[in-house]
């Protein structure tokens, strides 16, 4: 059905390597690709050249960029996998990508430099646009939601986005062995927090991950329930708040916790635990 | 360590190894996306979403398919260009155009970043092709425009740019070979 003959898309690989296609264009040269062996190491071979005069273009960033990125890396989810391509809905087996991943991704070993975590006194209100990435990021990952979902989505998004802005906000997170991560934003001064997590499995069915706060002395307190993979923002956390601890829980949830926690990350970097 | 196998272990969620990564990646990033997009507060922007999205979607980097420079240089390019595209369709233009003439294209950028010998090679590679050659690469590498609008600026067929473009580019690997 094409308009186009294969020589004529072939005459694409070099301005689709400089990405002066337009959309569609691109869009078509890319299912080509796809079909097309000899096109790929073309293109491939192409987009390395022009890698070259990128290189040429080299400038030192501003400063402050570099804190803006890495206090936003320490609270943005990862990707865990490759997405699946529409036409094979089931997704890419785990040993496809083991050979790419560091053993320790895996379980097989300890991750091999995890270093002292250091939190970083990165006031938020000082990086408003700082702060709107890393709430779009947040929702980024999450492709096919409803619009209603997607309104629920937009409503917490200004929540997070009101802990982000706080003065004393800062950020800390926690990775296991697994590589499984907990990210935490947290406020002191509002007794706010935005807590995500990343790398773990859905819990089995009928079951849910219940966020906790834990103090000395006392017994746990609830901060609420885990929505899917959406980040959850509690309220209300003393100032005296030592660590949160997620635990899986019933549909539901449980006035205390019933299992033990499968992570805990400590809040004294965070500003609190006085 | 090398930007692949710090790619891979951020891949893994190692932030440390982000942090190395960001070391080697920020400065071709913002000068590539700046070069392209030319306004400062929107180079930044692009930028920090670049690096992020290095971050966020690391685990589909394939070594077997490039070099992580190249991977991530690739993703910073199509979205300074993404950028400058839109900017243009919003009706901007005209202002970005007044910008430019105070701004030659070339050397404005580069001569405040200390003298890089890559950037030199680069340099003195481009000045080898032929005009038409080193305006079809550069209206588009540099500048964003697709291979449409290089033909309408330079008054050339489609065919003659696509294949200007394709001997730029090969000219420059040629001539690049022995500076790597």
């Amino acid at each position: 059905m094409s308009l186009f003959r294969r020589e004529d898309l072939h005459s694409l690989a070099a301005p689709y390597a400089l990405d002066a296609l337009e959309p569609a264009e691109r869009a078509r040269f890319e299912r080509h690709l796809k079909d097309c062996a000899s096109c790929a190491a073309d293109v491939r071979a192409l987009s390395e050249d022009a890698v070259r005069l990128a290189w040429s273009a080299a400038a030192p960033p501003p400063s402050a960029m570099r804190d803006r990125v890495l206090a936003a890396v320490r609270t943005i989810p990862q990707e865990s996998a490759v997405r699946p391509e529409p036409a094979r809905a089931r997704p890419e087996p785990v040993r496809a990508r083991k050979s790419q991943l560091p053993p320790h991704v895996w379980g097989a070993q300890p991750p091999p430099r995890q270093r002292q975590r250091r939190p970083l006194f990165v006031p938020f209100a000082t990086a408003t646009a700082a702060a709107a990435l890393v709430v779009a990021s947040l929702f980024a990952v999450q492709a096919n939601r409803t619009q209603d979902e997607l309104d629920a989505q937009k409503a917490q998004a200004s929540e997070i986005a009101h802990v982000l802005q706080a003065v004393d906000a800062r950020a800390t997170r926690g990775q296991d062995a697994q590589g499984r991560t907990i990210g935490v934003i947290a406020s002191a001064s509002e007794g706010r927090a935005v807590v995500t997590l990343s790398g773990y499995n859905a819990p089995p069915s009928g079951r849910v991950r219940q966020l906790w706060l834990m103090r000395p002395g006392e017994q746990p307190r609830s901060l609420g329930l885990f929505a899917a993979d959406t980040p959850l923002v509690a309220s209300g956390l003393d100032k005296s708040a030592t660590s949160l601890a997620v635990t899986v829980e019933p549909d539901g949830g449980s006035p205390q916790p019933t299992t033990q926690p499968v992570v805990q990350l400590a809040l004294k970097s965070v500003g609190f635990g006085e | 360590m090398e930007a692949d196998e710090l790619l891979l272990l951020v891949a893994g969620g190692d932030q440390m190894a982000f942090e190395e990564l960001y070391g080697l990646v920020a400065g071709p990033v913002f000068g590539l996306v700046r070069r392209v997009v030319r306004d400062p507060a929107q180079s930044e922007e692009v930028s920090q979403e670049v690096l992020l999205e290095t971050w966020r979607s690391a685990a589909r980097f394939d070594p077997r398919r490039g070099s992580a420079l190249s991977w991530i240089l690739t993703l910073a390019h199509r979205r300074a260009v993404d950028r400058v595209r839109s900017a243009r369709a919003a009706g901007e233009r005209e202002q970005r155009e007044a910008r430019r003439a105070h701004h030659p294209a070339f050397d404005q950028v580069t001569e405040e970043v200390e003298a890089g010998l890559e950037r030199e090679w680069v340099r003195r590679c481009l000045e080898r092709l032929t005009e038409l050659q080193r305006q079809s690469v550069t209206l588009a590498y540099y500048d964003g425009y697709t291979y449409r609008e290089v033909a309408e600026r330079l008054s050339l067929p489609l065919g003659t740019v696509k294949t200007r473009m394709r001997d730029g580019l090969t000219r420059l690997r040629e001539c690049l070979g022995g500076a790597a």
